[in-house]
């Protein structure tokens, strides 16, 4: 197979998400709506207890992390999603594509979703609430978006190895994960904050070196995210393994036909 | 289960409901592992080389879905995109499978707003993108109407003709299988219960068309028995019941066996598979 075959390969996912997602109004919510209600309310809530910028500036960068891991994620778990909700996924399976090829394809279009989020987000954090999110200069700005797109697609693949193991109801998994991750990553406060167990659990989060990482140029003290990188990698890594085992087991026991009818 | 199916051959499968046919064609396809056995195709070992055979065939099942909120020529892109297809092939891949099937007009509607038939046909122009070697067809007129289950079996001898493929298809309807298949494998339970073109089986079965005849007049029966085809023969008074393999284009000479009678009325069965099944069972 020439190349421009394998690269039509991984393209294949982003062109389904890219057509799907511009003819449907969800997509608006999921961009602007959604992401810019939550961003407003932590703002004014933090105009009514009066914090200071620096504290503004480190509940903003949560608020951003969030949405964009959101939007991310759900891109690479709709592999699986938009064709569970039309009963096609055999019409992917039967095909020669590997698990990475539509995780990789998935992750490209959630990747510019998600930098839509933060672009949007970013300008109405300066405009309504002053904050400068590239105070801690451009690299940073990509390092922290790379770690967090990394994160999603770790996400994202969470999501359909479920779906894979214990079928159409595992969805609900889309939405709840990335509830956790807010929970424990210390999205909106320091994870120092959280009870012991939790904070070790915390430290097994990408995400929270990320924040660590962004928060940092805005004083919040030092950050571990060449650490946090890693741990992402081999996250991503030890997805996409466990994605093509689940994809495996799921011919082996006749799910992938039952999640087809 | 053990069976080899020749290249350029146009295989049915048939079986009722739960024989283990769509299970079968699932394996062929490697959308689903066999617990045990062996499966090659071409000469590759298809749990092995699972990716090189998927390039090699493709499949196309009764009542197809695909992303609903695609169009037609949207959902064909993306099968082809699935296959490796770019840029000029890609193209010519699915303008010819949309003209194959006669889409051209739905290329531009979305999934959920085709009709039962329609969407057959889409999922038909999908299995043809990647020209495979083999392809699968899963009940292709399943929940048809007649007239569109006519011109899916038109299309499907054109394309076997056109791209010299081999094809196999299950189905639950004797005429189609006969009309299509070169041989078929009748399986129940998981299991393959007789093998062999259709005129075999029903000679084998003794399973043939059927033909009443009322007449007036003296006949020899043993002269019924020796035309070529005649499977058996009962006679009653004015009334003779013959069940014929129509294969042998028996009608005509049977006919002709009553010359010096006179014909009061005639009537032809057509064997159905509960026929076959009823007989098998046996």
């Amino acid at each position: 197979m020439s190349w421009r075959g394998e690269l039509n390969k991984f393209l294949s996912a982003t062109y389904k998400n890219w057509i799907i997602s511009k003819r449907n109004v969800f997509t608006l919510f999921e961009i602007v709506f959604w992401p810019f209600i939550g961003l407003l309310s932590i703002g004014l809530l933090t105009r009514f207890l009066e914090v200071t910028e620096d504290m503004v500036a480190f509940v903003l960068v949560g608020a951003i992390a969030l949405s964009i891991l959101q939007i991310s994620q759900m891109d690479v778990a709709y592999i699986l999603l938009f064709d569970l909700w039309s009963k096609s996924i055999k019409q992917t399976f039967v095909a020669p594509i590997r698990g990475y090829h539509l995780v990789i394809g998935a992750m490209l279009f959630g990747m510019i979703r998600g930098a839509v989020v933060f672009l949007i987000l970013a300008l109405a954090s300066f405009r309504f609430f002053g904050f400068d999110f590239l105070a801690g200069g451009i690299v940073t700005v990509i390092v922290f978006l790379a770690g967090t797109f990394i994160t999603a697609a770790s996400i994202g693949m969470a999501v359909c190895i479920s779906i894979l193991l214990f079928g159409q109801r595992a969805d609900v998994a889309a939405w709840s994960l990335s509830g956790i991750m807010m929970l424990m990553s210390g999205v909106y406060y320091p994870v120092e904050i959280l009870p012991g167990p939790l904070q070790l659990l915390s430290k097994s989060i990408p995400l929270t070196y990320f924040l660590e990482y962004y928060r940092s140029a805005y004083g919040y003290g030092s950050h571990h995210v060449v650490f946090g990188m890693g741990l992402a990698l081999f996250y991503l890594a030890a997805s996409l393994l466990i994605l093509n085992l689940a994809i495996e087991r799921a011919r082996r026991t006749g799910m992938m036909l039952r999640l087809s009818e | 289960m053990s069976l080899s199916i020749e290249e350029g051959e146009i295989f049915g499968i048939l079986g009722p409901n739960g024989a283990g046919k769509t299970t079968l064609m699932s394996i062929f396809s490697t959308l689903i592992r066999p617990d045990s056995g062996r499966l090659e195709i071409f000469g590759l070992d298809a749990q092995k080389n699972t990716h090189a055979v998927r390039e090699k065939i493709n499949i196309s099942s009764g009542n197809p879905n695909f992303p609903w909120s695609l169009t037609v020529r949207e959902n064909l892109n993306h099968s082809a995109m699935l296959y490796g297809l770019y840029g000029r092939d890609l193209r010519w891949a699915v303008d010819e499978a949309i003209s194959t099937f006669e889409l051209e007009a739905h290329a531009d509607s979305k999934f959920e707003t085709l009709s039962t038939g329609t969407k057959q046909r889409v999922s038909l122009a999908k299995s043809i993108l990647n020209q495979p070697e083999i392809l699968f067809l899963d009940e292709p007129t399943s929940g048809l109407d007649p007239e569109m289950a006519l011109k899916t079996r038109s299309l499907i001898k054109k394309i076997y003709e056109e791209q010299e493929i081999t094809v196999v298809l299950t189905t639950h309807y004797m005429p189609e299988a006969e009309e299509l298949c070169d041989r078929i494998a009748f399986i129940r339970n998981g299991r393959l219960i007789a093998l062999g073109t259709p005129g075999e089986l029903k000679r084998a079965l003794k399973i043939g068309h059927r033909i009443f005849i009322r007449y007036e007049g003296d006949l020899d029966p043993l002269r019924l028995r020796m035309i070529p085809g005649v499977m058996d023969v009962r006679l009653s008074s004015g009334r003779v019941e013959m069940v014929f393999d129509h294969s042998e284009r028996a009608v005509s000479s049977i006919i002709k066996a009553f010359e010096g009678t006179d014909i009061l009325d005639i009537g032809i069965d057509q064997p159905d598979l509960e026929d076959v099944f009823l007989e098998l069972a046996r």
